[in-house]
């Protein structure tokens, strides 16, 4: 099965600083992927490189098998994008939010409308559907940007720490909506994370990144036994020690 | 580029700017309300004012030689003055805030009598407003009791009234009204039309891309299938749409104040027109699209340069500047629609948009503001892109002009 999500050799070089270097993985169609690594280890570079936010100076990315670079507009189509850096638009309501990102998707309309009436169920967002976004929670507003990231029913979905400033309830809603998203409908989840715990239940398999560079790319168990820990959070702290 | 992308960005950023209490009211409404507003303010402070200088009694003090001239009772005849014939010390009416005082060099009689000039000599502290009003009307009367004595002097030598002014100068004005009006509107309409629209634009402007970058919401729309420039687009068409909104609105309300003022006035408003052909109004209308193209666009690429709201508010005075200098220049005596001046940015088309008003405009010279406008527009908008493009912009970072120099 061909990946959904190639990262072949990426590098990112800002001035004389390396931010992130010959980094390589994949992910496929129902896969999650945690990408891990500590604060300035080049996982948002990388995110954003795959997202086509920033041009890499080394490597290609693949989306739905579309080169980032030569095939934005193709790569972005099949991507939903969410990191912690991105916010709603203050005075549009939840649903004229995602319809408007549909639009801009170019989902027919009455395809749009059955998916944005689908997103309001699943994310429990009939409640505060004609609030303005200005005046809604951190976990509405979650809930509201991961609706907007899968409103045009990507192949691909990339979470930069999706659980960042939400309570546990509010966490766990969205912990199992990542893993029905991947398992039920088949798409490939990359999923970056401080919580090793929430990688531990939810991740097939661990990407970890240090100083820019790929430290470790398989499973759980591999990475375990890589460096005879027991936990997850043992072994990551083993390999980003140096 | 795909219009259906285009008009989604552009409605979506109206209907965020229609819901945006402060700026509909900052960039809409005020201005409709601000003009009539502050004639009418002015007009009835002024109006108070003058009322209460009216009112206020002024002493004049009268040199004892002039008693038994006529000057005492003529300055009484006016009822807002105190006649006092008594001596007084020039120095000290400095001190005095509602005295004047009038003395007469040598004998008043005697100089009359040799058919010499006497001296009246009016004293008072003149840098205030009531007494430098009060010395006018002091002068139109003796100036009356002067030409008496000239009218006395020429009857006692025989002279007709005409002996004393060879020259009688009189004036003709061909021009008409509508073209009296068009020379003021001509001269201050282009500055404020530019002010205007570039305060319309830079509002808005700030708010959607600076304001984006703070708010954190521009790095999503970069993830969408959009490319740069149906963004630049979408954003540019809300710019330009407010600044021009904006412009009119405050046009509007400018000329329903001052025709609003000419009323309460006493003035014939019917009377006033313009000199403006149809074919003046179609290059006006064509001028004010042009500056509204090149400073949304001026607006969007600079506002895009700061990573908040409040960074781009400094760039706004220097910015104002570069708009405010051509224009006022465009008021200048003897400043006019040259090859040279149709290519400096904003001045051309203040001076294109006075020679409209004024009816004299050649088609070749507006022609060539149209070109030059058109292209300064297009270059202001190729600015936008180039930095909208840049990856710091998209990540909300500070542009590197180093990359946008290399097209990154």
């Amino acid at each position: 099965m061909p990946a959904s999500i190639e990262a072949r050799n990426l590098g990112k070089r800002f001035g004389e600083v390396h931010a992130v270097q010959e980094v390589s993985f994949e992910v496929h169609p129902g896969e999650i992927v945690g990408l891990l690594g500590p604060n300035g280890a080049g996982k948002t570079t990388t995110l954003r490189m795959l997202a086509g936010l920033l041009a890499p100076t080394a490597g290609e990315a693949f989306i739905n098998q579309h080169s980032v670079q030569k095939e934005p507009l193709l790569a972005r189509r099949a991507l939903g994008f969410l990191t912690g850096d991105m916010d709603l638009y203050r005075r549009l309501t939840p649903v004229e939010l995602l319809a408007y990102f549909g639009q801009l998707y170019e989902v027919p309309q009455p395809e749009l409308q059955r998916r944005i009436d689908e997103l309001v169920e699943a994310f429990g967002i009939g409640e505060f559907k004609d609030k303005h976004c200005e005046k809604l929670s951190t976990g509405q507003k979650q809930r509201v940007s991961i609706a907007r990231t899968l409103v045009h029913d990507p192949a691909v979905v990339v979470l930069d720490e999706p659980t960042t400033g939400l309570d546990i309830m509010a966490s766990e809603f969205i912990l199992q909506f990542i893993r029905r998203m991947a398992k039920e409908n088949g798409k490939a989840v990359i999923f970056s994370t401080h919580h090793l715990d929430e990688v531990e239940r939810l991740c097939d398999r661990v990407v970890i990144i240090h100083k820019g560079r790929l430290q470790h790319h398989g499973d759980i168990d591999s990475a375990l036994a890589a460096t005879h820990q027991a936990r997850l959070a043992d072994a990551f702290f083993e390999m980003v020690q140096f | 580029m795909r219009t259906s992308i285009i008009t989604t960005i552009f409605r979506k950023e109206i209907l965020e700017v229609l819901r945006d209490k402060r700026t509909l009211y900052l960039v809409i409404l005020l201005p409709f309300f601000l003009y009539p507003a502050l004639f009418f303010l002015i007009g009835k402070v002024g109006q108070s004012q003058a009322g209460k200088m009216q009112q206020e009694k002024v002493t004049v003090l009268i040199d004892p030689a002039l008693e038994q001239t006529p000057v005492p009772a003529l300055i009484g005849s006016d009822p807002s003055f105190v006649v006092k014939v008594q001596a007084f010390d020039s120095q000290a009416l400095a001190e005095e805030k509602t005295t004047i005082g009038i003395r007469v060099e040598g004998d008043y009689a005697a100089g009359l009598a040799a058919n010499e000039s006497v001296i009246l000599r009016i004293t008072g502290d003149f840098s205030k407003d009531l007494l430098d009003g009060r010395k006018q009307s002091i002068t139109g009367l003796l100036n009356k009791l002067n030409q008496s004595l000239l009218e006395e002097r020429l009857q006692g030598v025989k002279l007709p009234p005409t002996f004393a002014q060879p020259l009688l100068i009189q004036e003709e004005d061909l021009a008409k009204p509508s073209q009296r009006i068009g020379k003021v509107l001509g001269a201050y309409a282009p500055m404020l039309l530019m002010l205007f629209i570039f305060t319309g634009c830079i509002y808005i402007a700030i708010d959607i891309t600076a304001g984006e970058k703070e708010r954190r919401t521009l790095q999503t729309l970069f993830t969408t299938p959009v490319n740069v420039r149906e963004i630049i687009a979408g954003k540019f068409l809300a710019v330009a749409c407010v600044g021009l909104a904006s412009a009119l609105m405050n046009l509007f309300s400018l000329v329903f104040a001052v025709l609003l003022q000419a009323k309460l006035m006493g003035g014939n408003v019917s009377a006033i027109s313009l000199a403006v052909s149809a074919q003046g109004w179609v290059w006006m209308i064509t001028l004010i699209v042009l500056s509204t193209v090149f400073l949304a666009a001026l607006s969007m690429a600079v506002s895009l340069l700061a990573n908040s709201y409040k960074e781009s508010q400094s760039y706004v005075s220097p910015l104002m500047m570069l708009v405010l200098i051509p224009a006022v220049m465009a008021q200048m005596p003897g400043m006019e629609l040259t090859m040279t001046t149709a290519l400096v940015p904003v001045l051309n088309i203040c001076l294109a948009i006075g020679a409209i008003f004024k009816g004299a405009f050649s088609l070749p010279a507006m022609g060539l503001v149209v070109f030059f406008a058109l292209l300064y527009g297009l270059l202001a908008l190729y600015l936008a892109s180039l930095i909208f493009g840049n990856e710091n912009v998209v990540t909300g970072e500070k542009v590197s002009w180093k990359l946008l120099r290399r097209g990154v």
